[in-house]
């Protein structure tokens, strides 16, 4: 095993927080469904690969625009907003009252068929994704991390923070949080709840858009990319709390830690185990604290 | 009620129709006056569905040989079903293959776990499972046991063997790093690596496995790095050999010796890594080459692939020429009709599997010059030779004699 | 107890459509082909899986998304014995359905403490662990190359063919579990799991002892799951790998429970023809198949898509997926709840967030 020295171990840690900022953004957008509509979106993570996908083409497609970057990452989150908007409409949309299981089943379906769409259209070979922030590297003390990690992580807890704002000082989130709490009081109150619900999924359109976009330039673009960080994700997500923004946050940068010091240190999970060691977390942490690190009540939801 | 005109419909009618015209000529299904129905299995729909290119590349082939008169006068038809890597349903489209369409052999099967499933059921019905597109060592290995079964791609226990006898002669000092997928191709690789370093397998300091459906492998390159070894063998698969030497490159590692495995070298990929940050690492890297690279400029007038191209032009027109899966799944194809010509004028399963033990291609169009497709009754492996290349300016150059993993 | 009127025609029906089913599956064979019985075989495997599942989310309301870990416990149960112990493959059924039960009853115990949707996710990830499991003891399990038994043939005094030999198998055993659940569902097992669902503040306050009747319907569910497992090793020509029981098969059998809604026979069977109609394009209904559809969406839509296209199949997948959720929101037994009558009673109240 390996012998150990600080600066391993806090290389261990950066790492974990650059994967755990995946984990964390994509988190985010599934907690921001849960919270709104209690439904957890399996479709998250192609969501996500789909915008990534349209950005590239956008961005980088020798056969597309080829706009600058910034306007085609803003092109893209306005375009996932509007897609989380349709795809709510169409197809959640017509299940809202059905039990819990169906929605769920209808996101599995959802994230299939958008799986497929985008082999179809972009196919499955591994394509190269512009960072956003520079590429260049700071070596500090022996440990390495780079700019575009820290730019990740900014982003993403800057995202919550717009997420907070929104939440509390605009009508629209407003009414969200209400729609969210119980949907009858709110129609009562004149919110128009089923609008709200396909902001939700808007916001986590978008959310998820950004996850990808950040993601891309580290672990290459192809239909398969978020396929092993949805269930890291939910793990990010139980861990902070299912209701809590700034819990799926934390809980995915701790996650990213965790899973990289119990790889590396403890070789019961190194390799293909390190899943396991998602999955003891999810059920530790359920266990023990099923409201997460920072949710408020274990809700039941049958 | 009305039935759709299937593929195999039509098939059974010609079976049946020469069947009584020629009364008596062949005893083994799926073989007609002017036809031979080939079956196999490819992942079409799921998440190694990049692969199923094996599979068109093949049909393609076939399709251009269908148009040239076909084999001794039979068109070859290539039914081949979704199984979507899912060894369960390869099982389902096998017995269907088999019992419903009565395919003359199963081809290009696709998958190890896919095959195994079958492989005892095909053996004893007596029918061929040609060229299974596998790099397990079993294919050639249990051959005696199986004798219906053969592979086709040199194993991956050949190409770690060929690695470490390479280590061993050149690199005899160097403290090895090794990243491996934890399944069974990477263990493969590690445990050829082991057999080709002999006594100096204890040269690898670190040996680190990551999870197929992993996201990053940052954590494990960190790592590996942290080992202080100074070379990095990278036995990935398709992007995680990128990420692979991209963050070996961001973290400033410097190895004397890098290793790339086959199957994440293609000329595409290495490129891509080069651009993504990972040109340090890769410059001087080596890998072995078993089939031609159609991205390599160094192949760009050969006519073995631009008999590819043009096959892929004509029949599919969408593919994307740079994939390789389609020369992989051509060269295998190539090599079926080889053995279906040889196999005579009047195929049976028994002449079939006959003709396939006692291969001698010596100028395989699509494999790397040199190498042979050979096989006899002491040899169950078709391909054994292989040949080192190194990286160098953007583009991969074959080395040194081939090579086998006894020489 | 004074009699519900109607209770005795619904009684009737119920005795009649189950009478028409079982001659269904004795006679099906015969307008079959010897390949098309080993299809139903699967359907018939399926069925028991989905049969287990309904007393557990249906009934008690717990959700599982990992009972394809409980298949692979019991499809290797009967791979080891019968590989590595020489037992006989039929004696290793009610073994492996055995084994799949007691871990059932272990992983009910965390599961007591979780619900609805933390349960859904920890059974999730149970699934998604499954084939790291597996492979990590290869001493064991034979690792990422899988564990061959011998292949299984037909009693030879029966005269039948191997596939219509797994044909009789599973749906003999597919009917024997269908009974086995009716009888105890329609007692006091069936009343408490019900309580448990619908209020369990009210089932305790009947004197319901909730942990008792949630690990029996877990460890039910799981005995179920083991015996499909048994019989899905044994007609999958004896080979079992880590990844015929990967986490697809657990969403299958997911979808296969939701589709079938609850408390119904046909909505089982409907549910179990899903799945293999779903995951095998060239299965027929009533003559269409999956790849059907494709088809029929270039003969309408004069496009020319071609249905072995990268993606198209995937998407195929997905999008009837959503289709059969949203035309049947709880179901086919929902909807045939309002039809002629079930074997069992009402069931789910439709979910909707509450705070």
């Amino acid at each position: 095993m390996l012998a150990f020295t600080w600066t391993d171990f806090a290389q261990q840690v950066v790492s974990g927080l650059a994967t755990g900022s995946i984990y964390a953004s994509l988190a985010l957008a599934i907690v921001i469904i849960y919270r709104s509509t209690g439904v957890i979106n399996f479709a998250q993570g192609e969501m996500a690969m789909f915008s990534t996908f349209i950005a590239w083409w956008l961005i980088a497609d020798p056969g597309g625009p080829e706009l600058h970057l910034w306007i085609g990452f803003a092109l893209t989150l306005a375009i996932s907003f509007a897609g989380g908007v349709a795809l709510e409409r169409l197809v959640i949309r017509p299940v809202e009252g059905a039990p819990v299981l169906t929605i769920v089943m209808v996101t599995l379906g959802l994230g299939i068929a958008l799986f497929g769409l985008a082999a179809w259209i972009w196919g499955a070979d591994t394509k190269r994704f512009p960072s956003a922030f520079s590429t260049r590297t700071v070596d500090l003390g022996g440990v390495i991390f780079s700019i575009q990690d820290v730019g990740f992580i900014a982003v993403t807890f800057a995202a919550v923070f717009c997420l907070w704002l929104f939440f509390r000082y605009t009508k629209v989130g407003l009414g969200l949080r209400a729609a969210a709490g119980s949907r009858d009081a709110s129609r009562l109150l004149g919110v128009r709840v089923s609008w709200m619900l396909a902001l939700a999924w808007g916001l986590a359109a978008m959310l998820g858009a950004l996850s990808g976009v950040m993601a891309a330039p580290t672990i290459f673009l192809d239909p398969n990319m978020m396929r092993g960080v949805l269930l890291y994700a939910f793990a990010a997500a139980v861990l902070g709390g299912l209701d809590s923004p700034i819990g799926a946050v934390v809980g995915g940068l701790v996650l990213g830690v965790t899973l990289n010091l119990l790889g590396t240190y403890v070789s019961f999970f190194g390799g293909e185990m390190r899943l396991v060691g998602g999955l003891v977390v999810i059920l530790g942490v359920l266990y023990f604290r099923p409201a997460g690190l920072f949710g408020k009540t274990a809700v039941r939801r049958v | 009620m009305k039935r759709r005109l299937s593929l195999n419909a039509f098939l059974a009618a010609a079976f049946i129709a020469a069947g009584t015209a020629l009364a008596g000529s062949t005893a083994d299904p799926g073989v007609s006056g002017d036809s031979i129905l080939v079956g196999g299995t490819a992942p079409i729909s799921g998440e190694a569905s990049s692969a199923a290119a094996v599979a068109r590349g093949a049909e393609a082939y076939f399709k251009s040989i269908n148009d040239a008169g076909g084999v001794n006068k039979r068109k070859i038809e290539y039914k081949y079903l979704d199984d979507g890597y899912d060894p369960a349903r390869t099982v389902q489209d096998v017995r269907q293959l088999v019992q419903q369409d009565g395919v003359f052999a199963l081809f290009n099967t696709l998958g190890t776990n896919n095959n195994l499933a079958v492989r005892d059921f095909l053996n004893q019905s007596g029918v061929p499972q040609l060229f299974v597109a596998s790099g397990a060592n079993t294919w050639g290995a249990d051959f005696k046991k199986y004798p219906w079964t053969i592979g086709f791609i040199p194993s991956y226990v050949l190409e770690g063997t060929v690695y470490g006898r390479y280590v061993v002669k050149s690199f005899p000092t160097l403290k090895l790093a090794v990243l491996y997928q934890d399944d069974d191709y990477g263990r493969d690789m590690v445990a050829g690596l082991k057999k080709g370093l002999g006594a100096k397998a204890k040269q690898i300091v670190s040996l680190v496995g990551y999870d197929p459906t992993a996201a990053s492998v940052a954590s494990q390159v960190a790592q590996l790095k942290a080992s202080k070894a100074n070379a990095f063998l990278i036995f990935a698969f398709g992007k995680f050999a990128v990420q692979a030497s991209r963050e070996a490159a961001l973290l400033g590692w410097k190895p004397k010796l890098v290793i790339v495995n086959a199957v994440a070298s293609s000329a595409n990929l290495m490129t891509l890594g080069d651009l993504a940050g990972g040109k340090a690492i890769n410059k001087g890297a080596i890998s072995i080459a078993i089939l031609k690279d159609p991205t390599d400029p160094k192949w760009a007038k050969d006519p073995g692939l631009a008999l590819e191209r043009k096959i892929l032009k004509r029949y599919l027109p969408a593919a994307n020429p740079k994939d390789g899966y389609y020369v992989a799944g051509m060269a295998s194809a190539i090599s079926m009709v080889d053995v279906l010509r040889r196999a005579g004028k009047n195929p049976t399963r028994a002449l079939v599997i006959k003709a396939a033990r006692s291969m001698n291609q010596l100028k395989h169009p699509l494999v790397i010059p040199g190498i042979v497709v050979k096989t006899s009754p002491t040899d169950g492996f078709p391909i054994e030779q292989v040949a080192l290349q190194r990286w160098t300016n953007g583009h991969w150059a074959t080395f040194g004699p081939l090579l086998t993993d006894k020489s | 107890m004074t009699t519900v009127p109607g209770l005795r025609g619904r009684a009737a029906a119920s005795a009649i459509s189950a009478a028409l089913f079982v001659a269904l599956v004795a006679l099906l064979p015969l307008v079959l082909d010897d390949f098309e019985a080993s299809q139903y075989a699967y359907v018939a495997i399926y069925f028991i899986a989905i049969c287990g599942l309904n007393i557990l989310t249906g009934y008690t309301g717990q959700i599982s998304l990992g009972h394809g870990a409980f298949m692979a416990v019991g499809g290797y149960t009967t791979a080891i014995l019968a590989a590595k112990a020489g037992v006989p493959y039929l004696l290793t059924i009610p073994l492996a359905g055995i084994v799949a039960g007691v871990a059932g009853l272990l992983l009910a115990v965390p599961a007591l403490r979780l619900s609805g949707l933390y349960l859904a996710l920890a059974t999730f990830g149970v699934a998604l662990a499954t084939p790291a499991l597996i492979k990590k003891y290869p001493d064991l399990t034979g690792g990422s190359t899988g564990l061959s038994f011998d292949l299984v043939s037909a009693p030879s005094w029966l005269g039948l063919s191997t596939n219509d030999w797994f044909y009789y198998l599973t749906w003999t055993i597919a009917l024997c579990s269908l009974a086995a659940a009716w009888l105890l569902l329609r007692g006091r097992t069936g009343r408490a799991f019900r309580a448990v669902r619908d209020s369990e503040v009210a089932a305790v306050s009947f004197g319901v002892h909730l942990p008792t009747y949630k690990m029996l319907a877990f460890s039910v569910s799981a005995f179920y799951a083991g015996i499909a497992g048994a019989l899905f090793a044994i007609v999958n020509l004896s080979y079992v790998s880590p990844e015929t029981f990967a986490l697809r098969l657990s969403v299958y059998l997911v979808v296969g429970t939701v589709a079938a809604g609850l408390g119904s026979l046909w909505g089982i069977v409907f549910g179990a023809l899903l799945i293999e109609w779903l995951t095998v394009p060239s299965f027929e209904v009533a003559t269409v198949s999956r790849t059907d559809l494709v088809d029929i969406v270039n003969a309408v839509a004069r496009t020319s898509i071609d249905p072995q296209a990268l993606g198209i199949s995937d998407f195929v997948f997905g999008a009837v997926l959503i289709g059969v959720m949203l035309l049947l929101p709880t179901g086919a037994g929902g909807l045939l709840r309002r039809g002629v009558t079930a074997l069992t009673d009402r069931l789910y109240t439709r979910g909707r967030p509450t705070s």
